[in-house]
């Protein structure tokens, strides 16, 4: 503790002060409640999402491989569009496409810093519709692309065009997590 | 030196945890992190975090997960070698019970010692990428199901739905296959009304699910390899979700229009009844122009206060405050939204922060001063009277004091 009172003291503390005044001017956005929610989400053939190379998965998870379970977190725009994200909104979900392709991401950005006003983050918009227990996802900027996996474990999570063909699920359980 | 102290301890505090955070943000992406192993040019491209957790005796089969399933190109299976984190060795070896097909490694029937880390190398002309997985194999005792089982979940009421997971390599058709099911030991068959298996087996249907229905079940499917039957066994926990009911958020304040003057502090609290039942999960926060308020406001001159939750006479209450601090001309022309959500709606109400006009405040500088104005007029007023009153109208005095009167008490008071 000596070199504290060497002739660095002073730059020390007021570094110090300067830290914690940026600390108490975030303060209120650290602690403030976040318009985040987290929702357990699993098709309708029970099988929950987990990453594998930066990519979503849709799959059956047992045993100490359910902690990997990635649970979606969701702000809500209005009644019926919404963000998702993953990692505490830090990953989002989002429709691009590129000549003919159209493609599910995820993107390094802050659910909360969205804006559904900018033209630039309507990717990140979608659709929630629900039917009886179920609820799907279309995408806003890729209008008829509906969130979707496969009848198969271990496959990506990705957008269909054709919700209705036999292969793809497009149904979700969607579950406030508690 | 103690402020210091506390400074150096505050200091730490509050970092700590921004450390944490960007270690569990950086955890995800390791799987994708490039860096060579293992002497050659490959790419180690990371742990698979999945890990394969199998019974004994039981049929095996790995899949590498760096060859997406939608390429079957021959090309791509022939590239693909694997081999045990302990042994330099490619498998199979001269291990009869293990051999490649396609992009699986197939271990029949498996031991426990099979157990460890697998790497599948995936070569082609131009590049070469490795991933590690673990298989762990268990005893096949009913100790070991718990260990080694899928969470499924139903809600109550509904006709709930059992898959029997990850048989897809042991499967050609979907109706092939024979598959029975059990819930704890007991075998559930074809005359059982509760627990349906129509037409795919690997699918198990609970009508109308109840609490009771949660718990173990096991699904074996018997696959025979050259002649030999062996069981594949799947063992799920099926947990039974209630049905939350969430109440319908009420937003009781704040009104149309807040009153504000210009460069003052201004807190504008949203208040949220929530009913009279349990906690709840509506979330409650504070727009203007439809951005968030952090996103409108970078530099913090207008905030989001507390997420503040109670209960008065046992009804619930969420209330979070929109501060201005302060309030500014841009205000006036902004459209601020408080919003209250949960599962089971979604309500706003708009707001708009309007000045205090100058003849209003005005006003009420000036009503009290009118007043004063106005006691001070009257009783001047009075007082002439009185005197006045006095020189004329002097003999009437008397009989008031007799109390004569007692009914108009004002009027004693008054002529006193």
């Amino acid at each position: 503790m000596e070199i504290c009172r060497g002739p660095y003291s002073h730059l020390i503390s007021l570094l110090l002060i300067l830290l914690f005044r940026s600390e108490s001017a975030g303060h209120p956005a650290g602690k403030r409640p976040c318009k985040m929610q987290a929702f357990r989400i699993w098709d309708t053939n029970q099988k929950t999402f987990y990453l594998r190379n930066n990519q979503l998965i849709a799959g059956y998870l047992q045993g100490p491989n359910t902690k990997l379970e990635e649970k979606i977190d969701m702000v809500p725009i209005d009644f019926r569009n919404v963000f998702l994200g993953i990692h505490g909104g830090k990953l989002c979900l989002s429709c691009v496409k590129s000549g003919d392709d159209t493609k599910l991401q995820l993107e390094e950005v802050n659910i909360t810093d969205l804006n559904k006003n900018k033209e630039e983050d309507k990717r990140f918009t979608f659709i929630r519709s629900e039917t009886g227990p179920t609820t799907s996802f279309e995408s806003l900027a890729c209008p008829g692309w509906f969130l979707c996996t496969t009848l198969e474990a271990d496959h990506p999570v990705s957008l269909t065009n054709t919700p209705k063909e036999p292969c793809t699920v497009t149904k979700f359980y969607f579950q406030e997590d508690q | 030196m103690f402020i210091l102290l506390v400074l150096v301890t505050g200091v730490s505090a509050f970092t700590t945890p921004a450390v944490v955070h960007t270690g569990r943000v950086s955890e995800s992406p390791v799987t994708s992190e490039k860096h060579p192993v293992l002497g050659d040019d490959c790419w180690f491209r990371g742990r698979d975090f999945k890990s394969e957790l199998r019974l004994e005796g039981e049929p095996v089969v790995l899949r590498c997960p760096l060859v997406p399933h939608s390429d079957t190109s021959s090309s791509s299976r022939s590239l693909l070698t694997w081999s045990k984190s302990d042994s330099s060795q490619l498998i199979p070896g001269d291990e009869p019970r293990m051999w490649v097909k396609d992009d699986t490694l197939w271990v029949l029937p498996a031991v426990q010692q099979d157990s460890g880390t697998y790497i599948c190398t995936f070569r082609n002309a131009s590049h070469c990428e490795q991933m590690s997985l673990e298989l762990k194999v268990f005893k096949n005792t009913e100790a070991s199901f718990p260990l080694v089982s899928y969470l499924q979940i139903s809600a109550l009421s509904s006709t709930g739905l059992l898959v029997c997971p990850d048989l897809k390599e042991f499967i050609s058709s979907r109706t092939d296959g024979k598959i029975q099911w059990y819930k704890g030991s007991i075998l559930l068959d074809k005359g059982n009304k509760k627990f349906l298996s129509a037409g795919d087996p690997t699918r198990l249907l609970i009508s109308n699910t109840s609490m009771g229905d949660a718990g173990y079940y096991r699904c074996v499917m018997t696959f025979t390899y050259e002649g030999k039957e062996y069981n594949i066994t799947r063992n799920i926990e099926l947990r039974v979700k209630g049905i939350t009911t969430e109440p319908i958020p009420v937003i009781i304040s704040p009104l149309e229009t807040i009153p504000a003057s210009l460069g003052s502090r201004l807190i504008v609290p949203c208040k949220v009844f929530l009913g009279t039942g349990t906690s709840s999960n509506t979330i409650v926060w504070w727009m203007a122009n439809s951005t968030f308020i952090s996103v409108a406001y970078p530099r913090g001159r207008v905030t989001e206060g507390l997420h503040h939750q109670y209960s008065e006479n046992d009804e619930n209450y969420v209330e979070v405050s929109l501060i201005f601090d302060p309030v500014t001309k841009e205000d006036l022309n902004t459209d601020f939204k408080c919003v209250a959500t949960n599962p089971r709606s979604f309500q706003s109400l708009h707001t708009t922060v309007k000045e205090v006009s100058s003849t209003f405040s005005w006003g009420i500088a000036l009503a009290p001063l009118s007043l004063i104005i106005l006691v001070v007029g009257a009783i001047w007023i009075r007082r002439r009277c009185k005197r006045q009153a006095g020189k004329t109208y002097g003999l009437t005095k008397l009989p008031t004091d007799n109390q004569d009167f007692p009914s108009s008490p004002n009027q004693i008071k008054e002529m006193k």
